[in-house]
């Protein structure tokens, strides 16, 4: 093998790997199932876990009917809208932490009629969910929106003149085939609203067991108590590898063989 | 005469290459006091300074793991303290004291008086207990609690009405004046000129107010620990102080 490529290759690898490596050593130790167990980890592992499932439930919900209409119709404005529906993943996330505050904060644009409701969003874990729906669901709608265009509509319009009415041809056609596609999106998503943590911190505040998630938690461990902030970091690892795991195989599934 | 032009001349480069970068590690709360200072302090010195502001625990953890400063100031001495005694910090003096002030937005009259705190349905937002104004805000509602003057169960009810623990006192300002939050409690020097107009203080009874001492020290392997001498002293001198005094803190007690 070449040396010279191999010695730079090495040296990447290492540095890609050395501080992944240094979280576990340091992390994986004698007090980590006692830490896991302990108020802090738990009550963030938990809000983590209930806030990024919501995130989830409203991304498929709400994300597939846009990603459907995007890869089947044409309509004027439909470029600035797909440009507009992506802006999240290149917007900084504190930057989107303080647009919601401005959107629906309580001196926010709907700040008012929301009051009027009853409804306070700002430091609930309601705020958590929109932020994390904020910056992850566009990863949702570009995966599924590639994974409708993939399907190939001969299949669809055969069914269709067999007698199947639309949403049959979506339930029994379209979804299955551009499933490991949405399935892709949906992991993605999920990996992205765990992570959240600038737009989380501004809009919905940082309290535990209510808007403390896990990224929040190992913020604000670090500056009191180590050991719960490394054993979440931990965590966080094996979460993130177990994500990459499963995205890849799901890759494997739609790619053309 | 030679040898006088020399020594001069030896003098003068010596003079010019001791302009040094220094860099300040301090409180949130010093945000506005110290960026005066600096400014002062590199006009009369010739040096450099910068600054990275943040919650005191938040820098002692970075100063914990390697982090290169020349001078820390802490808003409490749980902050500081170890760094000393670990031998990171050369003994620090106190350079300045504050209080606590119970702030709300202006265009909110829910909370009225220190009593309205306990209320139900409220929004508080103070700092994270690892924050030294966090600290300090613990221990006023636990002074109050012991009074008796506002019921039972005041700190208990409070705390049920916080809904966010910050990571340093300037984002607890920052809530209220986007008037996000109902009230807060932050140091009186935070209520600057800036956030001034857009809130009110609410009388914090002298009783259950908490002194804070904040303490400044140079670091051990300071770049230029000389610049990071001169820069405690310009902070304990009068012009220092009036600097201070000005951006609302005490005098050191």
């Amino acid at each position: 093998m070449p040396g010279v490529p191999l010695a730079l290759s090495a040296l990447l690898v290492v540095f890609l790997v050395l501080p992944v490596l240094a979280l576990l050593l340091r992390g994986l130790n004698a007090q980590f199932l006692p830490t896991l167990l302990g108020p802090v980890v738990l009550d963030a592992l938990r809000i983590s876990l209930l806030t990024t499932s919501c995130t989830m439930v409203l991304t498929v919900l709400l994300g597939t009917p846009v990603a459907w209409l995007l890869a089947r119709y044409d309509f004027p404005g439909k470029t600035a809208l797909d440009t507009l529906l992506d802006l999240p993943i290149v917007l900084p996330p504190v930057v989107a932490g303080v647009g919601l505050l401005l959107a629906f904060g309580r001196s926010g644009l709907l700040g008012a009629p929301l009051e009027l409701a009853g409804i306070s969003v700002a430091f609930s874990p309601a705020a958590v969910v929109l932020a994390q729906l904020f910056v992850a669901a566009p990863f949702y709608l570009r995966t599924a929106k590639a994974g409708f265009m993939a399907v190939d509509r001969d299949v669809e319009d055969a069914a269709r003149t067999d007698g199947a009415d639309r949403w049959t041809v979506f339930r029994y056609i379209t979804w299955p085939l551009a499933s490991a596609f949405l399935l892709e999106g949906l992991v993605l998503t999920w990996a992205r609203a765990l992570g959240e943590f600038g737009a989380t911190i501004l809009f919905a505040g940082s309290l535990q067991g209510r808007t403390r998630t896990i990224t929040l938690a190992i913020y604000s461990a670090l500056e009191s108590d180590l050991a719960p902030a490394l054993v979440l970091s931990a965590v966080m690892v094996l979460v993130a590898f177990t994500v990459l795991a499963v995205v890849r195989r799901l890759g494997s599934l739609h790619t053309p063989r | 005469m030679k040898k006088k032009l020399l020594m001069s001349t030896l003098l003068l480069s010596l003079g010019s290459a001791s302009a040094a970068n220094l860099t300040v590690f301090a409180a949130a709360s010093l945000t506005d006091a110290f960026a005066e200072i600096g400014q002062a302090f590199d006009a009369k010195t010739g040096h450099t300074t910068r600054f990275q502001f943040a919650g005191s625990q938040a820098l002692r953890t970075q100063l914990d793991h390697g982090a290169r400063a020349d001078v820390y100031a802490s808003a409490n001495n749980a902050q500081f303290d170890p760094l000393v005694k670990s031998g990171l910090v050369t003994a620090g003096q106190p350079f300045l004291s504050n209080r606590l002030a119970v702030i709300a937005p202006k265009n909110n009259a829910k909370v009225q008086t220190l009593a309205d705190l306990s209320k139900p349905g409220l929004k508080l937002v103070i700092a994270d207990k690892a924050v030294p104004v966090g600290d300090y805000t613990r221990r006023m509602i636990s002074a109050i609690d012991k009074s008796g003057a506002y019921g039972q169960d005041f700190s208990g009810q409070f705390l049920k009405n916080v809904v966010s623990e910050e990571p340093n006192v300037r984002q607890v300002a920052l809530k209220v004046q986007l008037g996000e939050a109902d009230a807060a409690v932050v140091y009186s020097s935070d209520v600057t000129p800036a956030l001034r107009p857009n809130v009110r203080v609410i009388t914090l009874p002298t009783r259950f107010n908490q002194s804070a001492s904040y303490p400044i020290g140079t670091l051990k392997d300071a770049a230029s620990p000389e610049a990071a001498q001169a820069f405690v002293k310009f902070v304990l001198s009068g012009e220092g102080q009036a600097i201070l005094k000005k951006w609302g803190f005490l005098k050191p007690q």
